[in-house]
């Protein structure tokens, strides 16, 4: 009887109520929007780091991994120190560099070069890319490319390339240039959609850098022994070898969260403004109705209608149309998220991987909870008024009404 | 004579074993507990207890081991504020060009050149020249540069225009349904009204004034929140950031838009629930 007569509340004046529910299906895409921007960033960071399956990675000390041109030195060493440690597994040093690849017409002209990002990795434990297709740089002289690379260079695979890690301005030559075979396609990983990027052996491209980067690396990637805890693998490294910052997952997504709190804020904020709108949006509409079925409250209370049940039926009408307004507001929400999540990854340098907004089922039953419960709280102020309307005198004036 | 050529002898000798100065901004100087006059060691190779400082090259540990240096803090700067590093939090020390290459073992190198053209020259041309010839560094106009480290606050701005729509769509529908409903509200008076022989453009027009006047107040008490808003934004984030940057502005523009979208929505608004009552038979209205 309480569903029946909430219902036809509801029925009774439909523009209103369709109004009202459009209005709380905005507030409740907003809300589930920014409790996805809220939580999405962090989680697909945390995704993209633990899906190589490396724990921890050294950076030159004071740095995040290629935020600066700076590299370790002392590879050899550092790999045995780590060594002595039995909780760690597997070691991955990566080397970056730029590359510079000439390109030239059919005819053989000169048409300028190609630059890119490279990395000088151990194939059998890389944890930078997806081998894609062909051969990975099993020897000196291979090389892997994104797609983009390709096609920017317009080369196929099995072309050679020469390939050079610098200039030299003065006798107008390239330094470092070696004949490189274009063996496969790989997908960097923490590589931007718009961004060239290959891979050689390490030792190549040391060889290529010259003495100067001689046994050094940008980065080491970490693979702890399960069961063990990286975060004491982690203070044991820089404890041993001072030169480098060692950073955990967790401390990286810390990191990450600190540069991007903007946008957690800005979701916070949004997302509590969004839920107060619906909130008062529900408010008002029960309100209005309580003040006009204030005759029919009053009959109900007059034939022996309990104050719970007329409660119960207000709060109803209040969670109907939260419902309502949240599962229209999923959809909703879901669409605009998706297109917001295309303008924020036109970021520079994002990864591919790096979602803003991840869709979780967590998030939409937060959403969701958040709006029903709203919804309650909504119903509760004009409940309590339709629960203690005078019912001698709410007839009286029905009646002269 | 000898005498004074021994004293400037001396004193050239005195100066050059002197440590030279360096500049490092404010957060360095709090974080590191360092002011005007203490001398530090610079090195390109970190140690157990070091800072990690962006020199003003952004070069980073250099590959060749370099001798460190013992410098003075000869300024404490203020930072230029800079968007793009708005969030890094990084530190900054700035040195000698000469000084630097030797640090950090870069040798006769620098990352960039920045030139200054006289004001008759033509820099499309110049530009054109300089890559005409260049071999391994290309020049650049400083506006091009500009447009190119500010993607990322062309996404920022994007994100921010989104958002704006999608508030201005939600703020549409809730004043849309809060004035269906306070017209609705009236639907007794109007009947009323009505019934004693007012016209229905009368009722029309009365209704309209009152719209405008609720939402010309609620803009003006928009405009007062949304001020007030945008002084805490600043606040805030100044602070998180420590910069002078301001991250919030309300604009003659951005106030006039808001305003003039309440005022056509609650009118427009007003009109579509009057029209819909006026339409109505009084005695409908009345409930008989």
């Amino acid at each position: 009887m309480r569903t029946t007569l909430a219902q036809a509340s509801l029925i009774r004046h439909r523009a209103r109520t369709l109004l009202a529910v459009l209005g709380v299906a905005v507030a409740a895409a907003m809300l589930l929007d920014m409790v996805m921007l809220a939580t999405g960033m962090r989680e697909s960071f945390r995704e993209l780091l633990v899906s190589r399956g490396f724990d921890l990675r050294l950076a030159p000390k004071g740095t995040l991994p290629f935020d600066t041109d700076a590299t370790i030195p002392g590879v050899a060493a550092i790999t045995s120190v780590l060594r002595n440690n039995p909780d760690i597994r597997e070691i991955s040093p990566v080397l970056g560099a730029s590359i510079h690849i000439p390109i030239r017409n059919r005819e053989g002209e000169g048409q300028g070069d190609v630059s890119s990002a490279v990395l000088g990795i151990d194939p059998t434990v890389q944890g930078d890319y997806e081998f894609l297709s062909g051969r990975d740089v099993t020897t000196p002289d291979a090389i892997v490319a994104n797609d983009y690379l390709i096609r920017r260079l317009r080369a196929r695979i099995g072309d050679t390339l020469a390939v050079a890690t610098g200039y030299d301005p003065q006798t107008r030559t390239y330094s470092g240039q070696r004949k490189l075979v274009l063996m496969g396609r790989a997908r960097f990983v923490y590589g931007a959609a718009d961004q060239s990027a290959a891979a050689v052996r390490r030792e190549t491209l040391e060889a290529m850098q010259g003495q100067a980067r001689r046994d050094h690396a940008s980065l080491f990637m970490i693979r702890v022994r399960t069961g063990a805890d990286p975060d004491r693998v982690r203070e044991w490294i820089e404890t041993y070898i001072p030169s480098v910052s060692a950073i955990s997952i967790a401390t990286a997504i810390a990191q990450v969260d600190q540069r991007l709190s903007y946008f957690r804020q800005l979701a916070f904020i949004l997302g509590a403004v969004s839920l107060f709108v619906g909130f008062l949006l529900v408010t008002t509409l029960v309100t209005v109705s309580v003040n006009e079925h204030s005759g029919e409250i009053a009959v109900m209370r007059a034939i022996g209608v309990s104050r719970a049940h007329v409660v119960q039926q207000v709060v109803l009408e209040g969670v109907a149309i939260s419902f309502a307004g949240a599962l229209i507001g999923l959809g909703l929400g879901l669409a605009t998220a998706r297109y917001l999540n295309a303008i924020l990854s036109a970021f520079p340098g994002l990864p591919m991987a790096i979602d803003f907004f991840l869709f979780q089922p967590s998030a939409a039953w937060t959403a969701l909870a958040l709006l029903v419960a709203s919804g309650i709280a909504a119903g509760v102020y004009p409940a309590w008024r339709a629960a203690s309307l005078p019912i001698a005198e709410s007839l009286r004036r029905e009646a002269i009404a | 004579m000898l005498l004074t050529l021994i004293g400037a002898l001396l004193l050239l000798q005195t100066q050059q074993n002197q440590p030279r100065t360096v500049a490092i901004d404010e957060s360095f100087a709090a974080r590191a507990n360092l002011k005007v006059g203490d001398r530090v060691t610079v090195s390109s190779r970190p140690g157990a207890d070091d800072f990690a400082v962006m020199t003003a090259t952004r070069t980073g540990y250099t590959p060749i081991a370099a001798a460190p240096e013992t410098v003075v803090i000869g300024a404490i700067v203020r930072r230029g504020a800079d968007p793009s590093e708005v969030a890094r939090g990084d530190f900054l020390l700035r040195m000698h060009l000469d000084q630097l290459q030797q640090v950090s073992g870069y040798g006769d190198r620098v990352d960039r050149f920045a030139i200054a053209t006289k004001p008759s020259a033509n820099i499309g041309q110049t530009v054109n020249r300089i890559n005409h010839v260049a071999f391994g560094f290309r020049a650049y106009r400083s506006r091009d540069i500009a447009v190119e480290t500010s993607r990322t606050f062309q996404v920022v701005s994007r994100f921010h225009r989104a958002i704006g729509v999608i508030t201005i769509v939600a703020s549409s529908v809730f004043l849309l349904c809060i004035m269906v409903l306070k017209v609705e509200e009236r639907r007794r008076d109007i009947a009323a009204l009505r019934l004693m022989g007012i016209s229905r453009w009368s009722v029309v027009q009365s209704i309209i004034i009152e719209a405008a006047l609720v939402a010309v107040l609620g803009s003006v008490l928009g405009v007062a929140l949304g001020w007030a808003a945008s002084l805490f934004v600043n606040w805030h984030y100044q602070a998180l950031y420590r910069t002078p940057l301001a991250f919030s502005m309300v604009t003659p523009p951005i106030v006039a838009l808001a305003v003039s979208l309440s005022l056509l929505l609650g009118i427009g608004a007003g009109i579509l629930a009057s029209l819909r009552l006026v339409r109505t038979p009084p005695l409908v209205l009345f409930g008989r």
